[in-house]
């Protein structure tokens, strides 16, 4: 269990590593557009999940797309995690979140590794690599590390590098956020939740699931080259929903016995049982963006009945750290629905 | 205010330089030997990984890949004669075994391929073939370069079994880390947390690892259905057995 003072320490292990602190802001994913839309369940979810917005009956969302970095400064051409974080308003006031991003696994099992992470990865000085020891890269088939990005002087790159060559279950997390690119769209991006649910079918069945979100329109990278774009995404996804709605589908794959359930670091195999949820169509970017993405206090363990959260540990540690986050930003406190109290 | 760039053409030049045919040339002839000699990498094995998870025994895929001894048009006759010539034999075959998705043979240059979607254990797969359409493998394997040694493969159903296995190609996984771990796998390295490695060498064997294994199934495939077996599939649709 993940007492308040260890959610109150992983925020500050965060805050402390930001260029500079961000009051009244998140402290990651600081930078986001909110964006109103609706969830239409697909005619099987209903068969899967007795979740109230998997009923098939339309639900009204918000859904507050992000970077990742912390701080105030966009950098929309950068290489980073992008943060897709929706809420279902059920039809009873109460919600149930969704929170996910563009990273397929998570590169720590638990607390005690995000400290470990934490001290670590501190932000370090980080320059262009001579053009010698660049060379000497290619001469020993390796990869010499990137160059920097514009104004980009310091970065968490090495200290991650040296935490993943120490622990192997962080490898494939630390090496998709190395290699993840940036979208040319918010809209043109898979969004995973990394975690593990569980969902209860009308029949009483319990299966272990992970949700991704698919982009109608395709995933698609701008070129590498275009780092120097700072800031495209948010006129981007109002232009495109000036025209055309935007589309995801929500994919639930089935975990089976084996399966990491409590460890966001493993990934499931693409053998998995796979159903297709439904389907998100976003519609407005709000003009009043406070109202529709920065107040908002998404809790990836604010769950309708019929999903549950699974013993996962950075899945429980994240509810509390997400409550802490929104007390220190004076986020908007959302209504839990009494037969989920148990996991406030 | 924007930090000026310390870019000078020198470093531009040197971030040019892999993409020049050069560097390529020196790489394939030079380097990729010289760390393949300092480094040895052993082949991996072919096939699906060994797993007892249903996901993992349904929708399995072979990936054969058989050098024709005659590499002449003559010999590629050959080999489509031989299929052709055994049609019926195989999809009377295939029915009978009723564990295939998909079976295909492929010329591709001086080799016949044979690419199936299975479910259910390897071994199980091969011998339940031998039982029903032993001929046409004889027929095929005949043309193959060290296929002599293995037919007729009623008889020599083991030693068959492992030909084909030995001819199955690696199945590079979906994630970049886990081919790292196949790796450590074979070399007997299963070292938990700390370890000491370093991430940024991935390259250099995957270049490697593709030098030794020249031929391989990148990722696990796409599946439409995944999770469900033939006999599922056809139950579902109605269409017998």
């Amino acid at each position: 269990m993940v007492d308040a003072s260890v959610a109150k320490r992983l925020v500050q292990a965060i805050i402390d590593n930001l260029p500079e602190p961000v009051p009244g802001r998140r402290p990651v994913h600081t930078i986001g557009i909110g964006v109103k839309g609706e969830f239409v369940a697909s005619d099987v979810a209903r068969t899967y999940c007795i979740a109230e917005h998997f009923n098939g009956q339309p639900v009204p969302v918000s859904v507050r797309f992000s970077n990742g970095l912390g701080g105030l400064e966009q950098h929309d051409g950068w290489s980073d995690v992008r943060g897709m974080a929706i809420r279902f308003h059920l039809p009873d006031g109460t919600g149930s979140d969704l929170i996910a991003t563009t990273l397929g696994e998570f590169f720590v099992r638990n607390v005690a590794d995000f400290f470990e992470f934490a001290k670590v990865a501190k932000r370090e000085p980080y320059q262009r690599r001579h053009w010698l020891l660049k060379i000497a890269d290619f001469l020993r088939l390796k990869v010499p590390p990137r160059n920097p990005y514009p104004n980009e002087t310091e970065n968490v790159d090495a200290g991650a590098l040296r935490y993943a060559n120490r622990h192997r279950f962080s490898q494939l997390g630390i090496f998709q956020v190395g290699s993840i690119g940036a979208p040319e769209s918010y809209a043109r991006a898979s969004y995973h939740a990394v975690h593990t649910f569980w969902v209860t079918a009308p029949d009483g069945v319990r299966r272990p699931v992970r949700f991704s979100w698919q982009p109608v329109a395709g995933v698609r990278n701008i070129d590498p080259a275009d780092v120097s774009r700072d800031k495209y995404l948010f006129k981007e996804l109002e232009d495109r929903l000036k025209r055309w709605p935007a589309r995801f589908m929500l994919m639930m794959i089935i975990g089976e016995a084996g399966d990491a359930l409590d460890d966001p670091t493993k990934p499931w195999p693409a053998t998995r049982v796979r159903v297709v949820m439904g389907t998100l169509t976003l519609t407005e970017v709000p003009k009043d963006q406070e109202a529709a993405g920065e107040r908002i206090s998404f809790n990836p363990c604010r769950l309708a009945p019929g999903i549950e959260a699974s013993n996962d540990p950075i899945l429980e540690a994240r509810r509390c750290a997400y409550e802490v986050s929104r007390e220190l930003r004076d986020g908007c406190p959302f209504r839990w629905r009494p037969d989920n109290a148990n996991s406030k | 205010m924007p930090i000026p760039s310390d870019e000078g053409w020198i470093d531009r030049f040197v971030d040019r330089l892999p993409e020049t045919r050069l560097f390529k040339l020196v790489a394939s002839w030079i380097l990729v030997p010289l760390w393949a000699r300092l480094t040895p990498v052993k082949p991996l094995p072919g096939g699906p990984h060994p797993s007892f998870q249903h996901g993992d025994n349904v929708q399995c895929m072979m990936n054969l890949i058989m050098p024709l001894k005659d590499k002449s048009p003559v010999g590629r006759a050959l080999a489509a004669l031989a299929i052709a010539q055994n049609k019926e034999a195989i999809f009377a075959g295939l029915n009978n075994v009723g564990t295939v998705h998909f079976a295909r043979f492929v010329i591709v240059g001086d080799n016949i391929c044979m690419f199936s979607v299975y479910d259910g254990d390897f071994t199980n797969y091969i011998r339940d073939f031998i039982a029903t359409i032993g001929s046409v493998f004889n027929a095929v394997v005949e043309l193959v370069e060290g296929g002599e040694e293995v037919i007729p493969c009623e008889d020599n159903v083991e030693a068959f079994i492992q030909w084909v296995h030995e001819r199955d190609l690696y199945q590079v996984p979906d994630t970049a880390t886990d081919f790292l771990r196949d790796q450590e796998a074979l070399n007997g390295d299963r070292a938990v947390s700390p370890v000491n490695d370093d991430l940024t060498l991935l390259p250099r064997k995957l270049v490697l690892q593709l030098r030794a294994n020249p031929n391989v199934s990148l990722g696990s495939g796409y599946r439409a259905y995944p999770g469900f077996s033939v006999a599922q599939v056809r139950k579902h649709l109605g269409v017998g057995w």
